[in-house]
């Protein structure tokens, strides 16, 4: 059991005065499991040294600002894999099992697919096992870890260092097709206007046209079942 | 023989045996695959809820929950069945609801409760040391620590804060400003209370008790006709959906039945095979038009002209050239028509003043009850002047004569006269002034030459009267001349073929209007036809369309004629469908009680919003219409004088409008200093008002001691949808930064108001606190101080009705509300809690002095019968509840009040309950709910009362005390009603005496209400739902002065303003374009569009229009439909990003160039979202601003008029309502589109996170 996985859990927990106080048990777990590489092992630390010595307030606001209020960086990860579809409710149901599986329900008052939740599970669970599971989202984390440094913000390390220690590489195809969508560069006009551009209709059989966005977004949640879902139980 | 060919090589039989004697098939299918979907459907529980949006569906729908988890929703198949011959209910429910499940769990979704973190820190800082409240008062009183946080609402800085925390904030924010201020400078906005009941009262309740203001709704949404109460007395009543199956005729006239009334629309589609004709009047090629017989489409705002058109051809056709005998018996008996009104002289000419009363005649007709309000007519038998039965005289003060008889006040037998051409019974046909307004000049509407007065002569009498000789004429014959048709009596301007062009024939609407002539007259004519026919089954059904303009009550007023006209209203399958955001609360005197706590204070503070926001945003200071540009030509003598305003003061002055606050001075000090004084605080107040020592909050609404302080807004987004001025309020009311573009009177110099104070320099940030409680974050919870997360309507438990159908239905909690989030009631709950504990720091047993406007159905409606007179103006002495406000001191226990509010106190056992004017007692109801609630068992003040803890308990209140949801109530409400009437209409409810509908009946099955006598409508075996069927089948009169369908207006303001007859009037000039669109011009062209905003499909209001899904389905971010013609002018193209602005604000938006808009309008649909996909604004150089960024309210003299029968005050009844459809936006193409941030986060300034 790596309690890496605890810390990174905490690190994207929203900040209070305990979680505070416990930086630098955070950072000699890190130091000592020795799991996160050193290229973003010192960053990271940043981020821990950070919580440990700003001002509540401030980390508190940077927090809501980023996770609680911008929609594509949502710690939910079926929001970025399922967004509004209806099988988003399935995941969430599979994924609970997979926590009853291992003798464990969820006792805060959160979803099942919150991502430091279920670093908290993996952080119970034999390493390589724990490993092998988180190889299944890394696309989602690939994604936001992404998306906030285009920001350049220092909670792109917890990600960077999950992708670490997860020690695979995300689904490339599903990763560009979860950059792709949502969080386009604002400045990009181009980007912008291919985001909401209505393809032409074609009809006719075997055309697969129809309403572009639509179109997308069906295509996203017909592929959104099991093989890339996050923690499903089949491979659990 | 080889049987080879017989046999199958490459098949085999899916059938391998059979048993049961050859009914049982064994098979070798492999049914695997079934398993896909048996896991797909299995579920720990189904619940059944809906979704309270404002929308009128209050559709059933199937929960699905597994494991903790909501995974989807389907529509409920299980409504109780319909009659035979009328179509079922269901299925109910469209697209939007069933992407609900998917918003609980969105992204979007405020998961914990949240607070500035400048204003937590100040708060963490100051309570280290100090108490509550005296925290509060530190930080609130210290400038500099106060715009700490005020000046960062819209900027973001929100940290999450726990219950208690907040909750004591909030709790000493109050108990400070109650003490300070007044309890009435604590103001909470909610809407559409039908939508969630429960979660409304939760608030409210809580307001109540504390001496807040509960503001209205339905007003300042402008959905509230004020044609209704002013011709019915009926704040709106309507049939329900299945009632248009019964129709022969449906005229849909701006609303869109299958776009914005989903689940209902296939009644209109059943009507259509049924055989029923149908006509569809809109300016767009609209969803709706697909479905008529005939499409006509007037340039928008001008629907009144065609309404009148259609009058006049209907009154040539079936009142004039041929007499109809239903339509005639009809007019008679339930209409104003033969009533007289007293003409006045004035230059040779003859002004139609008021309606004749039984006090102008020297005997008084008998009458000594009440003769100033006792309406008169001429008997044909007797050819005397009599007092017919059901004016509003007989209401109060007597019993028994109360009733649409056709006798006289002493029970002989009558039949009035309808014109007084009948057997030649005038003396003269004399030349009378009616206004025309349709000569106005406007930059962008079609207009007339004919003069501003029309002459039209008209048959009268002269009368003896108590004041001499004088000339009356029937409300009929003043009806038939203001339509323009000739009746060979003479005068101007008088048509006697459809081709002339006087004013109201088809030929002058079709020049006003665009639509053909011979369209006009066939629509009409078929519409008269079906209601001769089938006695009165044509029905209009009509919407926002027409209601949200200025002269909204004209496009109104000329639809009930027509229908009136046509003996329509009352009758099943016909009448008026005014379908817009009303939602019909049907137990709503079960609900009262609870919401307004009834149950331990009488009355609660309650206002009019429109006036409120528009002091109070400083909207008032903007003003670019002037009285004299509404004023009528025919207007009688006096000053006339003043800004809109300032006739707003003199409504609240009156009595006639709510004030909010009320006084300059604490009401809760008021007492007190009364006893100083050694008076009665009643007399107290009077003496200092007439002696100006103590002044109207009204009067200065910019002086700090009158600032609404703390705002609670739940189940709305105020500032995102309905904030009409949305730029003014950030300014003045958030002191936020804004995007106002004009400058205030002070600065162009132009005339200021004169009853109300003006400060050259304008508050700005008058709020201290600003609550929110949202599922989301909207607007208003990006601009709010606290930010505390609801239960989605998955997951708490409330009520839910609507006006389309007879179901009662409720809101189950399927799931507990996730992250921190907590239910309206338990928010509320808590807040109660809270403020017990904090209040008594400054705080104690209160004796607070409450000013109540004149309130329609109680017998002070009878205020001022035949002139208005205003005190402060010397005219008359201030008398409450006569001439000024009721003054009423209540006692507030702070204190108890968490105790008050979980249980229910004791004003219902010693009072009783009841609703419109109709009262009777609850005893055994309160004593049912003891028993079924439990009793408090906690020593105190509320020991043995019936408990309301849980939002359940609520429920079960509201059921049980009203006559919808209990049996035995309905009928006691009845014979109540009886007594007044002389007539018995128990039977309408005795068969369901000993029904009692319980929270748990409807979640098991929706349940159909019980007839009551607050409604107009009866629910039966024999009828659907509809309004007025009681008036016409029960002889109930209509709450108006003449108990009558009140088509003549006659109070003074109604005819100064020139609209004692319907009329038509052009949209107002706003002059918004002019002085903003030289100065912003360049190379580009620019064009000038009337700004339309309907109500979309694919969101209800804003809710929903922030979810991605739904947002696929359109065109993603805000868009506005533009016409191929004016696109062309300006160069635009389909998909172009447009900026759209005038001197009230500016937004951004793409264009959807289309054919089925209408050249010279822009149409918008209602309330797209600030937070998606908006780019800045070139003009403001901020974030584009939402549809309400280029509107300002304008608020109308006529519906300000109270203490006059049925203009009187009621709560979301009558008063100022936001129309926003005149208003003109110059439109162009943007050269860059700049977002000014991320554009899926929803603040305003993002910083980046580092």
């Amino acid at each position: 059991m790596a309690r890496t996985f605890k810390v990174l859990s905490v690190l994207l927990t929203y900040p209070d005065g305990e979680i505070q106080a416990a930086a630098s048990a955070m950072r000699e777990v890190v130091l000592a499991e020795d799991l996160v590489p050193k290229r973003v092992r010192e960053p990271l630390l940043e981020l821990v040294d950070q919580l440990g010595t700003r001002e509540l307030y401030d980390l508190q606001e940077r927090y809501v600002l980023l996770f609680d209020r911008t929609r594509s960086l949502s710690l939910h990860l079926f929001e970025h894999l399922h967004g509004e579809s209806r099988d988003r409710g399935q995941a969430m149901v599979d994924l609970a099992n997979l926590y009853e599986q291992h003798g464990l329900v969820v006792s805060a008052s959160e979803l099942h697919d919150y991502l430091p939740l279920f670093l908290e599970f993996l952080s119970t669970l034999p390493f390589e096992e724990a490993r092998e599971l988180l190889a299944q989202p890394l696309h989602i984390v690939s994604a936001l870890g992404e998306r906030l440094r285009r920001r350049e913000s220092v909670y792109q390390w917890v990600f960077r260092g999950i992708e670490a220690v997860a020690e695979a590489t995300p689904d490339s195809e599903t990763l560009n097709e979860i950059l792709e969508a949502p969080d386009d560069d604002p400045t990009d006009l181009e980007a912008l206007d291919r985001v909401w551009e209505e393809e032409p209709v074609t009809f006719g059989p075997g055309t697969g046209g129809g309403c572009g966005r639509a179109q997308d977004m069906l295509r996203r949640m017909n592929t959104g079942n099991p093989p890339a879902s996050a923690g499903s139980s089949r491979r659990g | 023989m080889s049987h080879l060919l017989d046999r199958l090589n490459f098949f085999a039989k899916t059938e391998v045996g059979r048993f049961a004697g050859g009914h049982g098939v064994t098979t070798r299918e492999d049914r695997r695959w079934e398993d896909g979907y048996r896991k797909r459907w299995q579920h720990d529980r189904v619940v059944r809820s809906t979704h309270g949006v404002n929308c009128t569906g209050s559709c059933s729908w199937k929960i699905y929950v597994k494991g903790g988890i909501v995974t989807w929703e389907t529509q409920q198949t299980d409504y109780p069945r319909t009659r035979p011959d009328l179509p079922n209910h269901e299925p109910r429910g469209c697209s939007r609801g069933a992407s609900y499940s998917w918003y609980l769990y969105s992204g979007n979704r405020i998961k914990y409760p949240l607070v500035r973190s400048r204003l937590l820190k100040a708060w963490r800082a100051a309570r280290a040391n100090l108490s509550p409240v005296a925290a509060w008062r530190s930080i609130v009183e210290d400038m500099e620590t106060r715009a700490s946080w005020v000046r960062m609402r819209g900027r973001g800085g929100f940290v999450r804060a726990d219950w208690d925390e907040l909750n004591e904030i909030i709790a000493a924010a109050n108990a400070y400003t109650a003490r300070k201020y007044g309890p009435d400078r604590v103001i909470g906005f909610s809407p559409i209370p039908a939508m969630s009941m429960i979660s409304y009262a939760a608030g409210t309740r809580y307001l109540s008790l504390l001496g807040g203001v509960s503001m209205s709704f339905y007003d300042w949404y402008c959905d509230l006709p004020p044609s209704s109460p002013q011709t019915w007395g009926e704040q709106t009543d309507v049939p329900e959906s299945a009632d248009w199956y019964n129709s022969g005729f449906l005229l849909l006239w701006g609303s869109n039945v299958p776009q914005t009334r989903t689940p209902d629309a296939h009644f209109y589609t059943e009507a259509r095979y049924r055989g029923a004709k149908s006509a569809v009047i809109s300016p767009d090629y609209s969803e709706a038009a697909k479905f008529a017989d005939i499409w006509l489409h007037p340039k928008q705002g001008t629907d009144a002209a065609l309404a009148m058109a259609f009058g006049h051809v209907v009154l040539r056709e079936f009142h004039l050239d041929r007499k109809t005998e239903y339509f005639d018996d009809y007019c008679k008996r339930y209409t104003d028509m033969p009533m007289l009104v007293r003409l006045v002289e004035r230059d040779g000419r003859y002004v139609p003043d008021r309606l004749l009363r039984a006090s102008d005649f020297p005997d008084a007709l008998g009458q000594e009850n009440n003769p100033d309000w006792k309406t008169v007519a001429f008997d044909t038998t007797t050819d005397r002047a009599v007092v017919p039965r059901g004016s509003v005289g007989f209401r109060w003060g007597e019993t028994g004569k109360w009733n649409l008889e056709a006798r006289a006040a002493d029970g002989t037998e009558i039949d009035l006269r309808l014109s007084l051409t009948e057997d030649g019974r005038h003396d003269r046909a004399v030349p009378v002034s009616f206004p025309y307004f349709g000569n106005r000049k406007h930059d962008y509407f079609e207009g007339t030459d004919h003069p501003d007065v029309l002459l039209r002569n008209v048959p009268a009498k002269s009368v003896q009267l108590q004041d001499g000789d004088a000339l009356v004429a029937t409300v009929y014959d003043l009806f038939v001349a203001n339509y323009g048709l000739d009746r060979g009596l003479g005068g101007e301007h008088l048509a006697n073929s459809y081709d002339d062009e006087a004013p109201y024939t088809p030929a002058w609407a079709e020049r006003i209007t665009g639509v053909p002539r011979g369209h006009i007259v066939t629509v009409a004519r078929e519409f008269a036809r079906n209601a001769e026919k089938t006695r009165g089954k044509s029905m209009v059904i009509l919407g926002a369309g027409l209601n949200h303009w200025y002269h909204m009550d004209m496009s109104y007023r000329g639809i009930i004629n027509l229908l009136v006209m046509c003996g329509c209203v009352g009758q099943s399958g016909g009448g008026w469908s005014h379908y817009v955001g009303q939602e019909k609360l049907r137990p709503q005197t079960g609900w009262l009680p609870l919401a307004f706590a009834l149950d331990w204070n009488r009355p609660p503070r309650q206002m009019n919003s429109t006036s409120f926001w528009y002091a109070h945003t400083d909207q008032w200071r903007y003003e670019t219409l002037e009285v004299q540009d509404i004023l009528s030509p025919t207007a009688p003598e006096g000053p006339w004088d003043g800004a809109l305003i300032d006739y707003n003061v003199r409504a609240e002055r009156m009595g006639w409008l709510p004030s909010a606050p009320q006084l300059s001075t604490n009401p809760l000090d008021i007492a007190e200093k009364a006893a100083d004084a050694g008076m009665e605080p009643q007399d107290y107040v009077v003496e200092q008002l007439r002696s100006g020592a103590l002044a109207m909050s009204c009067e200065d609404p910019d002086d700090p001691r009158n600032w609404p302080r703390n705002l609670f807004v739940w189940r709305s987004n105020l500032l995102g949808s309905s904030g009409k001025g949305h730029e003014y309020f950030l300014k003045h009311l958030l002191g936020a930064t804004h995007g106002v573009q004009g400058k205030d009177l002070g600065a162009t110099g132009q005339q200021k108001p004169e009853e109300v104070v003006w400060h050259d320099e304008a508050p700005e940030g008058k709020l201290d606190l600003l609550v929110t409680l949202d599922f989301r974050m909207s607007t208003t919870c990006v601009y709010s101080d606290i930010v505390l997360p609801t239960a989605t309507w998955y997951e708490k438990n409330d009520l839910n009705t609507s006006d389309m159908h007879p179901f009662i239905h409720p809101l189950t909690g399927a799931v507990d509300p996730v992250w921190g989030c907590r239910s309206d009631w338990d928010i509320y709950k808590g807040i109660a809690r809270k403020f017990a504990e904090v209040a008594p720091e400054v705080l104690g047993v209160e004796k607070d002095v409450v000013l109540v406007p004149i309130l329609h159905d109680t017998p002070a409606e009878m205020a001022q019968a035949t002139d208005v007179k205003d005190w402060k103006r010397g005219e008359a002495e201030p008398v409450p509840g006569r001439t000024m406000p009721q003054i009423v001191v209540v006692e507030r226990d702070y204190p108890n009040l968490y105790k008050r509010f979980t249980a229910l106190g004791p004003l219902m056992t010693s009072i009783g309950n009841g609703g419109k004017g109709i009262a009777w007692k609850t005893e055994r109801e309160v004593e049912a709910l003891r028993r079924l609630n439990g009793a408090v068992t906690e020593e105190g003040a509320t020991k043995g009362l019936p408990r309301i803890e849980t939002d359940i308990d609520a429920a079960e209140v509201v059921l049980m005390l009203a006559p919808e949801t209990n049996g035995e109530v309905a009928v006691r409400a009845w014979e109540s009603l009886g007594r007044t009437t002389g007539r018995d209409h128990a039977h309408l409810a005795t068969s369901k005496e000993d029904e009692k509908i319980r929270f748990r009946d409807i979640v098991a099955q929706p349940r159909k209400i019980i007839s009551s006598p607050i409604w107009s409508g009866l629910e039966s075996e024999q009828v659907c739902y509809n309004a007025g069927y009681t008036n016409v089948h029960e002889l109930i009169p209509w709450r108006t002065l003449s108990g009558r369908q009140q088509l003549y207006q006659d109070h003074l303001w109604m005819r100064a303003f020139g609209e004692a007859l319907c009329v038509y009037r052009p949209p107002i000039d706003t002059k918004t374009i002019r002085p903003i669109i030289e100065a912003r011009a360049d190379e580009r062209p620019q064009i000038v569009l009337n700004f339309i905003t309907p109500h979309q499909k694919w969101g209800i209001h804003s809710t929903y229009t922030d979810n991605l899904l739904m947002l696929t389905l359109s065109r993603g971010g805000p868009i506005v439909w533009i016409s191929e013609t004016d696109a062309k002018r300006a160069g635009i193209e389909d998909n172009d990003w447009i900026e759209a602005y005038n001197t009230n604000g500016a937004l951004t938006a793409r264009a959807v160039v289309s054919q089925r808009v209408k050249e010279g309008m822009v149409l918008m649909y209602h309330a797209q979202e600030k937070i998606v996909n908006v780019p800045g604004s070139e003009i403001t150089g901020q974030r584009g601003g939402i549809h309400n960024s280029v509107t300002r309210t304008t608020v109308k003299p006529t519906h300000m008029i109270g203490g006059y029968a049925h203009q009187s005050y009621g709560f979301n009844y009558y008063g100022t309502v936001g129309s926003n459809r005149d208003e003109f936006i110059i439109v162009r193409k943007m050269r860059n589109v700049e977002w000014l941030e991320d554009p899926e986060s929803s603040t305003i300034v993002q910083s980046v996170g580092g």
